[in-house]
Order: C-alpha cells, then sequence, then structure tokens
C-alpha cells in the first residue's frame, strides 16, 4: 500500500471534510485528517477504509505558529504530501453591525489566514516534486448574498481569490489549485438554518432539492485525480443548481 | 558544516531543470540580475527546507531580501546556528 499518496484533509474528522477524507480514501489515496479532535464517526470511517487508508492529526489550525510544524510531522510520519484539501472553517453568523470583533477576527483567521499560510508550507514540497493538487473550499456564498454571512462570504470569497492567482505561480510546477464551491449542504454547519429556509432554498434550486456532502466530496476526488491534470484555477460548483 | 555546498549544488539544480543561464556563483552575484526568477527562487526554499529542515524566511525575522548569493548563504548559515537560551 506504499503506492497511496497523501492528501492532507484539514476539517477532515466530520461534516464535509470526513466525507471528503472518506471518498480520497476509497479512490486509493491516503487521506490525512487534520482537526483539533478526532471523531466516532471518523474513527469508524477509518476503520472501515483498512490500514493505511485515513488517519487523524491533531492540530488548532487557528493556532497559524503551528503550522510549519504540522506540515513538517505529516511530511515525517506519512511522506510527501501529493495533495491539500483546505476544508476547514467556521460558519459564525451574524449581523456585521453587532458581530463582536473578536469574532470576526477568528472567522477571517480560521477562514482565510490558516489556510493561506498551510498551503504555503504543503505546497513546497509538491513544488520540489513537481506534481501536487491544492483544493480550497468555498462556497456559493462567496458570489452570491445571504443576509447575516458577510464575514463569512468575505472569506469564501477569499478563497477564490486565493485559488486563481496562486494556479498562475505553481502551474509551471505541475501543481493544480482549484476551488470547489458548494450550496447549502446537510451538515452540523447548517443545523442553524431553520427549515423553512432549507426549504425554500431546496425549491429555488434547479433540481429542486440540496446538495450532500457526497456530492461535494466527488467534486473534489476529482479534482485531485489524474483525470483533472488540466484543470486549474476554477471554481467547481456544487449547488444542484441554486445559482443557476 | 556549511550549507553553501547545498545551495549552490540546488540553485545549479534548479537552473538545469529550468533551461536557465546563470553566470558563475560567486559571493557578490545579484541574484535579480540573473535569470533565477521568483519561481526559481521559491523552488529553492522548498528544496532546502526538504534536504536541510531550515528555513530561514519563516524562521528569522527577514526585514530584506538577500541581494547577493553571499548575503543568501550568509542568510542560510545564521538560520542553521542553534538559538542560545
Amino acid at each position: 500500500m506504499n503506492a497511496r499518496r497523501t492528501i492532507v484533509v484539514t476539517g477532515g474528522t466530520r461534516g464535509l471534510g470526513l466525507a471528503i477524507a472518506t471518498t480520497l480514501a476509497a479512490e486509493g489515496f491516503r487521506a490525512v485528517a487534520v482537526a483539533r479532535r478526532p471523531s466516532e464517526a471518523f474513527e469508524a470511517a477509518a476503520a472501515a477504509a483498512g490500514p493505511e487508508a485515513m488517519h487523524f492529526v491533531a492540530c488548532d489550525l487557528g493556532e497559524t505558529e503551528a503550522l510549519q510544524p504540522l506540515v513538517r510531522t505529516i511530511r515525517a510520519e506519512h511522506g510527501p504530501i501529493y495533495g491539500l484539501v483546505n476544508n476547514a472553517a467556521i460558519g459564525t453568523p451574524g449581523l456585521l453591525a453587532t458581530m463582536p470583533e473578536r469574532e470576526v477576527a477568528d472567522l477571517v483567521r480560521l477562514n482565510t489566514l490558516a489556510p493561506i499560510l498551510l498551503t504555503k508550507y504543503a505546497v513546497r514540497g509538491m513544488m520540489a516534486a513537481g506534481a501536487g493538487r491544492v483544493v480550497n473550499v468555498s462556497s456559493i456564498i462567496a458570489f452570491t448574498g445571504y443576509n447575516a454571512l458577510s464575514v463569512y462570504a468575505a472569506t469564501k470569497a477569499s478563497m477564490i481569490g486565493f485559488t486563481r492567482s496562486l494556479s498562475r505561480e505553481v502551474g509551471r510546477l505541475g501543481v493544480t489549485v482549484n476551488a470547489v464551491a458548494p450550496g447549502f449542504v446537510e451538515t452540523a454547519m447548517t443545523e442553524g438554518m431553520d427549515e423553512l429556509d432549507r426549504s425554500r432554498i431546496a425549491k429555488r434550486s434547479a433540481l429542486q432539492r440540496l446538495p450532500e456532502p457526497q456530492d461535494v466530496a466527488d467534486a473534489v476526488a476529482y479534482l485531485v485525480s489524474d483525470k483533472a491534470r488540466n484543470v486549474t484555477g476554477t471554481v467547481l460548483t456544487v449547488d444542484a443548481g441554486s445559482t443557476a | 558544516m556549511s550549507l553553501r555546498p547545498t545551495l549552490i549544488a540546488e540553485i545549479e539544480s534548479i537552473t538545469r531543470d529550468n533551461d536557465k543561464r546563470m553566470p558563475p556563483l560567486t559571493d557578490d552575484l545579484v541574484l535579480l540580475d540573473t535569470e533565477f526568477d521568483s519561481l526559481c527562487f521559491a523552488l529553492l526554499v522548498a528544496r532546502m527546507e526538504d534536504q536541510t529542515g531550515i528555513d530561514p524566511f519563516s524562521d528569522l525575522e527577514v526585514a530584506d531580501l538577500p541581494v547577493t548569493l553571499g548575503d543568501l548563504v550568509a542568510l542560510y548559515e545564521r538560520a542553521a546556528r542553534p538559538v542560545a537560551a
């Protein structure tokens, strides 16, 4: 099983991240989930995936000085990093006018600063190897408005700008950088939305439903696969036609 | 052990891999005046971290980017020195 290429999935122990890590493991990668703590769901998925397929590394991504040592640890324990999926994020809602400054800063640090710095350190190995994949999880909120999500929207839009320009920087070295923009997906992050909101969004979608975590995971799996070798600097929207 | 030979070897290897032409690698060579562009430079930092675990651009407060090859060697050697308690 030494042939498994390592892909790091931040926030890979629950929700969307867990679906991504599980799918990548099933596609033959060694998925390394980074989060503050493991979850029962992750442990169960890892046990089902078999040896070498799914691993957990503990890290609070908001502690940005821990990111370079994190990359070094993963490389030492799991070999060269072929891919990075920047999935971890918080979705704190709030009206900007009344949102505490600290919450604004936390959103920007975890959703924008941490993935940028983690990519900085992880992409170096990909550059040196002449191959690699970076996938940034953005959101349709990056390009469509939603009340009380302006700061979250700003951080998700930042991932798209980051994706496009970084793809130009590292493309010559065989590294691709793409984003996925999920619509509202049924995860713990959207639990706060009431049923009425959810059904309204579903009704407005071209396909009359909400996408599932697996749909987003499949999009990520495509982008990290060899089939996507000529796809870079783009955003793949997975929203069941919500923004169509 | 000096990091100079490792740095020189990596610069030569990156130059070769990227079809660049470089003048003789002397200490007073101004890197910006050569074909060793920013991407080559990023690659050099990546490979040096790979090989030596040293990344002066993250480990030290680097106010000015090194101008000459000699500056670059000095920067790496400073980062490699054990930190005094």
